[in-house]
């Protein structure tokens, strides 16, 4: 009996030693193997890490018994991703992550996990998209760096950013409103917003914006709005290619253009019109005082 | 010399004793059954004689003592379950099936859901196609779902069958008479195994828990119906008294066996809170484990995955 206790002691302290050390180190080598054990990871493995005292959290030890050492955030995330190839079919569901955990070799029961709901799978699914945007851009980026590309006007580079984001949402298009619905339900909602806001402003941040005064919450309101309208096109959009949605696209940021164009025509213009005003008071005021000299 | 062994004896035995008594493991031979202290060979014989007598009326009872609440409390617990068709159940302390036939019913409408869906993509099939695909599905209703209910009692079993053939179960169901401590099943069988009410009588309690993450498939699901510790202290002293001047006195008229009700009410009072069945369902290797108390405490939902 005493013995039975010792290998899930032992295999917890060892993957919670080592997902300390995955934390501190950015990625782990060994992670390539897609074979899947759950059993005891091999012996004598990282035995000079001390360790670690008993974690306080509601949910919880944080380590897993695999031989990719991997967190339970980590397979987590690796059971939506493996789950994202199976909404198009079932939607955005339970019924989908329990598909995407059996195709992982674990049992159906695993989608219990996460909200019935699958609140987790869409969120999971926009951030994925960020995260590819961003290292879309920043490799354009360093190509205008490198001197092997053009930097782009602000308007085609905005266009660009957005057109790239949405086609990511090609596959899914014909789930996608059930998606919007799921990331405006209360519960998602400061989640869904800060992934929207992050996004928006790296786009931004990609477009060379630096600005340090209102203009920084106009832009991001105006991407904003611009992005969330394309994307409301692209659902009923049915042009091959969807070449309605990017026109329209095309349109929206040439509006926004044209707005901040006009807004400092008009502040020129309203600058010009307080001078002249300023000029004809001290003319009169120039005048009076002449005549009143003169009597 | 001769004071050496007599020395050390008593600093061995002591505080190990303590903890594994706690924990609801065998300390040699002192156990609780109720408030009364027994050997585990005592105790394990007492429980059996407890159902053993309580069989004929324990759904009745149920009804009595809960005011129907706990038909409440086994829909919660299969709704938090969501299983999908093609799942494969563990009932274990199953009894007389109410988990087990619950489990059909929510897979068989999971499954019907399902098949409407698949038919309203298929709008352009001809009529021939369409009446092959109520053929292939019409006898796949459970969707693969099987339920095993495993019981130590036969009793038990026998009044769960009954029931199953009175209410008309018959696919997908199977009885198996087994002790939860040393379950008749291979391992990494089961997508999920539930103990509703049942792990309260079981003598080691830890055990119980090996077994169950034995028999789990990799990403199974533990999931666990017991009574717990209402820490509201008003509350508290209402059911304390509801408990100890109402239920056996019911136990008494409507079963005509106040000390088995006795001996329940008080193994409620025995059994380690929310947080120590946690940590002893961590131990036994469960991860993302966690707890959802019902009706303050009354009765809690503690869940785990086998990763």
């Amino acid at each position: 009996v005493r013995c039975q206790h010792h290998p899930p002691l032992r295999a917890l302290q060892a993957s919670a030693a080592l997902r300390r050390a995955s934390d501190e180190h950015k990625k782990e080598p060994l992670t390539s193997s897609s074979q899947q054990h759950f059993d005891s990871p091999p012996a004598g493995h990282q035995p000079e890490q001390e360790p670690q005292g008993p974690r306080s959290s509601y949910t919880g030890q944080g380590g897993q018994e695999s031989e990719d050492y991997e967190s339970e955030e980590q397979l987590q995330h690796r059971i939506l991703t493996a789950a994202l190839e199976f909404v198009p079919e079932h939607g955005w569901t339970a019924e989908a992550i329990a598909e995407g955990a059996k195709t992982l070799g674990l049992s159906v029961a695993a989608a219990g996990m996460f909200h019935s709901d699958g609140s987790e799978l869409v969120l999971h699914f926009v951030s994925e998209c960020n995260t590819k945007l961003s290292k879309l851009l920043e490799k354009e980026q360093k190509l205008v760096q490198l001197g092997e590309a053009e930097k782009k006007p602000i308007d085609k580079f905005l266009r660009d950013a957005v057109e790239a984001r949405l086609r990511m949402l090609i596959p899914y298009i014909e789930k996608w409103p059930q998606a919007l619905s799921v990331l405006l339900l209360p519960r998602n909602i400061p989640s869904s917003l800060n992934l929207l806001s992050s996004m928006i402003d790296n786009i931004w941040h990609y477009a060379g914006d630096q600005s340090t005064d209102f203009n920084w919450y106009t832009r991001r309101a105006v991407l904003t709005g611009i992005y969330n309208t394309t994307e409301l096109v692209m659902m009923q959009d049915s042009s091959p290619d969807f070449e309605d949605t990017w026109r329209f696209l095309e349109n929206r940021v040439a509006d926004a253009m044209t707005m901040s164009n006009t807004a400092s025509q008009v502040q020129s213009t309203g600058e010009a019109v307080v001078q002249g005003l300023m000029g004809a008071a001290v003319t009169v005021s120039n005048a009076e005082t002449s005549r009143a000299e003169s009597r | 010399l001769r004071l050496w062994p007599c020395r050390c004896r008593p600093l061995l035995s002591r505080p190990a004793a303590a903890l594994r008594e706690r924990r609801g493991l065998a300390a040699g031979p002192e156990m609780h059954f109720g408030f009364q202290t027994v050997t585990e060979e005592e105790r394990r014989e007492k429980i059996y004689q407890v159902f053993e007598s309580v069989a004929e009326k324990y759904d009745v009872m149920n009804d009595s003592m809960t005011l129907g609440i706990h038909r409440v409390w086994k829909d919660i617990l299969m709704h938090k379950m969501n299983p999908s068709p093609g799942t494969l159940l563990l009932d274990v302390a199953g009894g007389t099936g109410d988990i087990a036939f619950r489990f059909i019913n929510y897979v068989r409408s999971v499954r019907e859901r399902q098949l409407q869906r698949k038919l309203k993509h298929h709008q352009n099939l001809s009529w021939q196609e369409i009446f092959e695909s109520y053929q292939k599905d019409k006898f796949n209703s459970l969707g693969d779902s099987q339920v095993v209910v495993c019981d130590i009692n036969r009793e038990m079993l026998k009044v769960g069958k009954q029931k199953a053939q009175h209410l008309g179960y018959s696919e997908g169901l199977s009885w198996v008479l087994g002790n939860a401590e040393e379950l008749p099943f291979d391992d990494d069988k089961f997508d999920v195994y539930t103990i509703a009410f049942g792990i309260r009588n079981v003598t080691r309690i830890d055990l119980a828990l090996q077994e169950a993450y034995r028999v789990l498939k990799p990403g199974g699901r533990f999931l666990c119906l017991e009574f717990s510790h209402v820490s509201n202290p008003l509350l508290s002293r209402l059911y304390d008294l509801y408990s100890f001047q109402v239920i056996p006195v019911l136990g008494e008229v409507i079963a005509g066996d106040w000390k088995s009700y006795q001996y329940l009410v008080e193994s409620i009072r025995q059994f380690p809170p929310q947080e120590e069945l946690k940590a002893m369902i961590e131990d036994a290797g469960f991860f993302k484990v966690d707890y959802e108390n019902l009706n303050f405490g009354i009765v809690a939902i503690h869940s785990g995955f086998k990763l």
